[in-house]
């Protein structure tokens, strides 16, 4: 069928602020500077600086040193083909890089022009952003670039003083992973269904319970359910459960007054469908035994696009929501110890 | 030998055909393997007296897949669960230190993963070090391809060693009809293909796949009533580096995996077949040399990681194969070995054993 989506392109895109600790932000805040430090601690520099010893789990303490910029590359690759997540939009290097002054090396971009130009031993210097752009954090070095003078770096292996406090205590950070999912059998059917201005469920040859929308399975009992096990059920049913979500601010959230989500209980199932949107009924109001009917989307209007395997019995862009029916509420007895 | 209440046996394997690319969900996924497995052995899922299952929201995208997964179970009344965010071997591990209570009898492990909706190349960067790596877009492929360059610069392998691996991997892989990766290919034929990150080509990398896998495991004499010939868990042992591999002193060996097969009593016999998880072709010339494995021992003949690499599965199928061996081929002593993290940082090496 057309109209039912067989894949979901999907991103997963989050902002967050990462607090640092003392070590960090030692780190953040001389990188912000211009300048690389290590912490000394086991009788070897740690570069960048860990807060505890890799070896033995003491607190690395704070005999901060100046490292680099300059550094040995001792192994290397090359990334032919950036994806959407490396700094650099060419194909560049990536080196286990041992600054000037360090005895642990660092990972970091080595900006090479070419494959051939990589080695190990070879010797780079590290290329920083703009001193405007910098935030303190390892991409504030752009990359390594192969030094032009391969002589140490000054300075390096003298200690830091770090500052009473730290100017950089947070680092943000950013989440973009994209995904393409592809619409199960069991979420095909149900697509299907709704666009037809129908609701399915599938009931189970052993325990006889009728789950919506289906899963594909009876999670009572474990066995496989498919098309065999399809029964219809009437778009009627029982607000067997609610709650009122207050909208806090965060990326994405489009709401901003509290709504009511409730599980529904349709005339004949066993399972509650979860996170229905009841439409003639006030927030206040919202309670337990209401009988509600389903309000479908003119048919010109429905689209299955937003149901995929995430959204098991969602009714997405095709069911509006639910309104009233005005029939007395039913009794409690009528609808406890269902299933989710 | 006769098992003492505390000995513990894997007494039932079941792995799904891995796939490129599945229409299933990971509950259908879950849901099939485990009715396998229990329907080999011969039980009602009402004996199992605790169920743990291995895998990770991250690869499918679906936020609490991991809860939804438990459908598959079918929980009414409720069950004994539990879950790692590790392969299934982990939970394997889980579930055999659950029966060391003593209190239970008969316990399920379940690895699923759903990998083909993600994207390997940028997934893996959220693993890694959020302050000095994940910034970067550091991936997984390059931190295999810079542990692989030190093996080279080391001495200790060629890129020719490297393809040799696959071969090898791909023709064992052959008769096994549970690999997604197999064929005759010369070494050559590998070397004349493009570097993805050098020195490592396509095949040096694990494939992508959808794969789900369970075992049961049982205590003392149960394990007769499940299995003729139970494959007894003789030792099992799991370590972690630090999680920076640039802090690590040497990447061109293992030492958690050294140190794990120590632990584990590798060494206090003959081991017939291996069962290694090296998600990198590299990486098995590397842990053969930890493991402390010489010539006597086959390893993988299911043709291992390369065949195929369903993330969270991939480890829990080297223990069904290895206790496989024993199960239904006849050998003594196999091993099984898993990996997690940035450049091997973290192995679990479990030695099985039949009776004589």
């Amino acid at each position: 069928m057309a109209d039912t989506v067989q894949e979901f392109v999907f991103n997963l895109t989050f902002p967050f602020t990462r607090t640092l600790g003392t070590t960090l932000s030692t780190f953040s805040s001389a990188l912000a500077q211009g300048q690389i430090i290590g912490v000394r601690t086991g009788g070897r520099v740690i570069a960048p600086p860990l807060e505890y010893d890799p070896d033995t789990a003491a607190d690395s303490g704070n005999d901060w040193v100046r490292v680099g910029p300059k550094g040995t590359v001792s192994t290397w690759t090359w990334v032919p083909e950036p994806t959407n997540l490396h700094p650099l939009d060419h194909a560049f290097g990536f080196a286990f890089i041992t600054l000037d002054g360090a005895d642990t090396p660092m990972l970091h971009l080595v900006d090479a022009g070419s494959e051939s130009a990589m080695a190990a031993g070879m010797r780079v210097e590290a290329k920083f952003k703009a001193p405007a752009d910098c935030v303190g954090r390892i991409d504030d070095i752009i990359a390594f670039v192969p030094a032009a003078d391969p002589s140490p770096s000054e300075g390096a292996g003298e200690p830091f003083v770090a500052p009473e406090e730290n100017d950089i205590t947070e680092m943000d950070a950013f989440c973009d992973l994209q995904y393409v999912d592809n619409a199960s059998p069991t979420t095909i059917m149900w697509a299907k269904a709704l666009m037809e201005g129908r609701i399915i469920g599938q009931k189970c040859p052993q325990c006889d319970r009728t789950i919506v929308g289906p899963r594909g399975m009876c999670s009572v009992c474990a066995i496989e359910l498919d098309e065999s096990h399809i029964v219809e059920v009437p778009g009627r049913g029982v607000v067997s459960n609610f709650t009122i979500v207050t909208p806090t601010p965060y990326p994405g959230q489009t709401e901003t007054e509290p709504f009511a989500r409730c599980s529904i209980l349709l005339d004949g199932a066993d399972a509650v469908i979860a996170q229905q949107e009841i439409l003639d009924v006030p927030v206040s109001e919202i309670r337990v035994g209401i009988h509600v009917e389903v309000v479908w989307a003119p048919e010109n209007e429905r689209s299955a696009a937003d149901i995929d395997n995430r959204s098991r019995g969602s009714g997405g862009d095709i069911i509006v929501g639910w309104r009233t029916t005005g029939e007395p509420d039913e009794p409690a007895a009528r609808y406890l110890d269902r299933m989710m | 030998m006769a098992p003492s209440e505390n000995d513990i046996a894997i007494v039932g394997f079941a792995q799904l055909p891995p796939e490129r690319r599945t229409n299933l969900t990971e509950s259908d996924l879950v849901l099939r393997s485990t009715r396998e497995v229990i329907a080999q052995v011969g039980i009602d899922k009402s004996e199992i007296g605790f169920t743990v299952s291995g895998s990770c929201d991250y690869l499918s995208g679906q936020g609490f897949s991991f809860v939804q997964n438990t459908d598959a179970y079918g929980m009414v009344p409720a069950i004994n669960e539990s879950h790692v965010e590790m392969d299934g071997a982990w939970a394997m591990y889980e579930a055999y230190v659950r029966l060391l209570q003593g209190d239970i009898d008969i316990a399920m492990a379940v690895g699923v993963g759903k990998n083909s909706n993600s994207d390997p190349s940028t997934l893996f960067t959220v693993e890694f070090d959020p302050y000095y790596l994940t910034p970067l877009g550091t991936d997984t492929w390059t931190l295999a391809a810079l542990q692989a360059r030190a093996l080279i610069d080391s001495g200790k392998a060629t890129e020719r060693d490297f393809a040799e691996v696959v071969a090898r991997n791909r023709a064992n892989a052959k008769s096994n009809p549970f690999a997604q990766v197999k064929g005759d290919y010369s070494v050559d034929e590998l070397l004349a293909a493009d570097y993805v990150r050098n020195p490592l080509r396509r095949h040096d990398l694990p494939p992508t796949t959808d794969q789900a896998a369970a075992v049961i495991l049982a205590r003392g004499k149960r394990a007769y009533d499940l299995c003729e010939r139970p494959a007894w868990i003789t030792g099992i042992d799991h370590r972690i580096e630090a999680h920076l591999p640039t802090v690590r002193k040497d990447i061109t060996t293992s030492v958690s995996t050294r140190i794990a097969a120590e632990a584990a009593g590798v060494g206090k016999g003959p081991i017939d077949v291996a069962e290694i998880h090296a998600p990198f072709s590299f990486q098995e010339l590397i842990l053969c040399e930890s493991l402390g494995l010489d010539a006597s021992t086959e390893v993988n003949p299911s043709g291992g990681a390369l065949a195929a690499h369903s993330v969270m599965t991939v480890g829990l199928i080297r223990v069904g194969e290895a206790a496989n061996q024993i199960i239904k081929n006849g050998k003594n002593r196999t091993l099984a070995h898993t990996t997690s993290g940035p450049c091997l940082q973290q192995n679990l090496v479990c030695v099985l054993e039949g009776d004589q």
